[in-house]
């Protein structure tokens, strides 16, 4: 019989492990290695258009990193961490 | 009045708040435990503890360092903003796991968590003291960088009326007074307001700093005008090295003695959950300002090199507080909110290596109230001889952080992986830190900081990873203990 409120925990797992997976996609794309190096940028929003890249992907990290965060669980008691695989 | 008197009237009320801070977390005390002292016994809810990881990551390097990395980089150090909030991303590889077991076990340093994974005998207890030492002398490495922040932006708040080395002297002996007096809950409570003070300080200049220029545009034609390098679109060695920092600083900070202690301190694992969650959003509103701040320098400021460039930030303040009396104000209310930031660090690193050193090095127990003497006496001898080295000035502040965190980051497998990998033993742990930290040494010794773009330190922690997994996999379990349950 499944544990009551074991599903709602291994969606909340679910979630937050392709938040962080995004996290690191958005980490990829901020720096310019894709680009033509020394080639004079366009400015978007008021900066080199590289460098709004690197912003919007790091406000984005913040967002989904927050939302990565409330989504954790932080046990104060031994054994409530399920994650498996502990010392 | 003078900027001189402004500036020394704003610190010398801003250090008998500290002070008036102190008695106060004296008498909060509940006992004289080590838990206690450097922990607060314990008791850090959301807003404070967020406040105080906020000031305690964001030090003088982060105020000065990272200005004056901008002026010299260029757009590139955009990547700073990244790597800041790569430290909160790390810690979903720590803080689920080690909150529980540090709660259960009654963990006050970085070390405790040592003892409790690799065991007592074997190796356990050379790579407790191995890993303190090395944290140790990280955390030595960032108190001297916060001592020379603090003689620059001393001197900078009183118009030169306090010199460097003063500034230096008489600041270390204020920290080491509120420290020693409220432990933890001093620290956290200065923090706190520190934090504050930083946040509207930075917000205000770089409003000023940009209507100045004409706006942001207008701001980004200028500097393309006088350094085009600085706009272009980085080559193939400055991405590696962007990637290349976002690892060492993200990873190296998971092993942060403070920031682990701040995980041992908060009231729940509920509170220290939303302290992160707000904490992701302060490289944002921080370290993305201070960066502008410096490439907003760079038209502004001609011919700053080396050390040099970390005096951007105190020269922009110097220009903004010369355009008429209101800004004078708030310029000063800029630089102390600065010297806040580096306070709120420099005590916190003290409080550490009091601590790490009584317990983790001189084997002090954790519950013995003679520990938190001895922490004290040892944080007065460590505060002296980093007060000494930081009247000498020769290291960029950026150069002080890669050094501390090369170094720092030989501690990963210990932690993050102990943490996941129920096979890690003492021994191959040990020979990868040993291996590592000696290849990080040599790197700075032989003057290559980066390989291909990459820090040696990164390199030497994959050097690291592998002797450590690679060894954990051999069947030499005669040699040693088996790692200790949870």
């Amino acid at each position: 019989m499944r544990e009551p409120g074991a599903e709602p925990t291994r969606t909340r797992r679910r979630v937050r492990g392709a938040l962080l997976v995004a996290i690191g996609a958005l980490y990829a794309i901020s720096i310019p290695w894709y680009r033509e190096t020394g080639a004079a940028p366009d400015t978007w929003l008021g900066l080199p258009e590289w460098v709004t890249v690197a912003v919007v992907c790091y406000a984005a990290v913040a967002v989904l990193n927050s939302l990565a965060w409330l989504l954790a669980e932080v046990s104060d008691a031994p054994g409530d961490d399920r994650g498996g695989g502990g010392p | 009045l003078s900027a001189a008197w402004l500036g020394g009237i704003g610190l010398g009320v801003y250090l008998a708040l500290l002070v008036v801070v102190a008695e106060v977390a004296r008498r909060a005390r509940r006992d004289a435990t080590p838990a206690d002292h450097f922990l607060a016994g314990r008791g850090l809810g959301v807003f404070v503890l967020f406040l105080t990881l906020y000031a305690t990551a964001y030090s003088g390097n982060s105020l000065l360092g990272y200005p004056g990395e901008a002026y010299r980089r260029g757009f590139s150090w955009i990547m700073a903003t990244g790597f800041m909030m790569s430290i909160v991303v790390a810690f979903h590889a720590v803080v689920p796991r080690l909150r529980p077991i540090a709660v259960a076990q009654g963990f006050v340093t970085p070390g405790d968590w040592i003892r409790h994974r690799f065991g007592e005998r074997g190796a356990g207890p050379t790579l407790r003291v191995a890993a303190a030492v090395l944290m140790s002398v990280a955390l030595a490495n960032f108190l001297l960088a916060q001592l020379m922040a603090m003689g620059h932006v001393a001197s900078q708040v009183t118009a030169g009326a306090v010199p460097y080395e003063a500034g230096v002297v008489g600041l270390a002996a204020v920290v080491l007074f509120y420290e020693t007096l409220g432990g933890m809950r001093a620290v956290a409570w200065t923090d706190a307001a520190q934090g504050v003070l930083m946040l509207f300080g930075l917000g205000t200049l770089l409003v000023w700093l940009l209507g100045e220029a004409g706006g942001l545009t207008e701001t980004t034609r200028q500097i393309s005008a006088v350094a085009p390098a600085a706009v272009a679109v980085p080559d193939a060695r400055e991405c590696a090295n962007w990637a290349s920092t976002i690892l060492l600083l993200g990873l190296a900070s998971v092993v942060y003695p403070q920031a682990i202690q701040r995980i041992y301190a908060a009231r729940s694992g509920r509170a220290l959950k939303r302290a992160l969650a707000l904490m992701t959003f302060m490289p944002l509103t921080t370290t993305l300002v201070v960066t502008l701040i410096g490439l907003a320098a760079i038209p502004r400021l001609s011919g700053l090199e080396g050390v040099e460039a970390d005096t951007v930030m105190p020269r922009v303040l110097q220009d903004w507080a010369a355009a008429g009396p209101g800004t004078a104000l708030l310029a000063m209310l800029v630089l102390l909110g600065a010297l806040a930031a580096i306070m709120s660090t420099a005590d916190s690193v003290l409080l550490s290596l009091g601590s790490i050193l009584a317990e983790d090095v001189l084997g002090r127990g954790r519950r013995d109230p003679s520990t938190t003497r001895l922490g004290k006496r040892i944080a007065a001898g460590v505060m002296a001889l980093a007060v000494v080295l930081a009247l000498g000035r020769e290291l960029t502040l950026w150069r002080l952080i890669e050094l501390k965190m090369e170094l720092l980051i030989q501690c990963v497998p210990a932690f993050f992986v102990g943490l996941h990998w129920s096979r890690l033993r003492a021994g191959p742990t040990l020979a990868g830190l040993a291996v590592g930290a000696a290849v990080a040494v040599a790197g700075v010794l032989l003057d290559r900081p980066r390989l291909g773009g990459v820090h040696v330190g990164v390199w030497s922690l994959g050097l690291n990873l592998a002797i450590a997994v690679a060894g954990s996999r051999l069947p030499l379990r005669s040699l040693e203990s088996a790692p200790a349950a949870p």
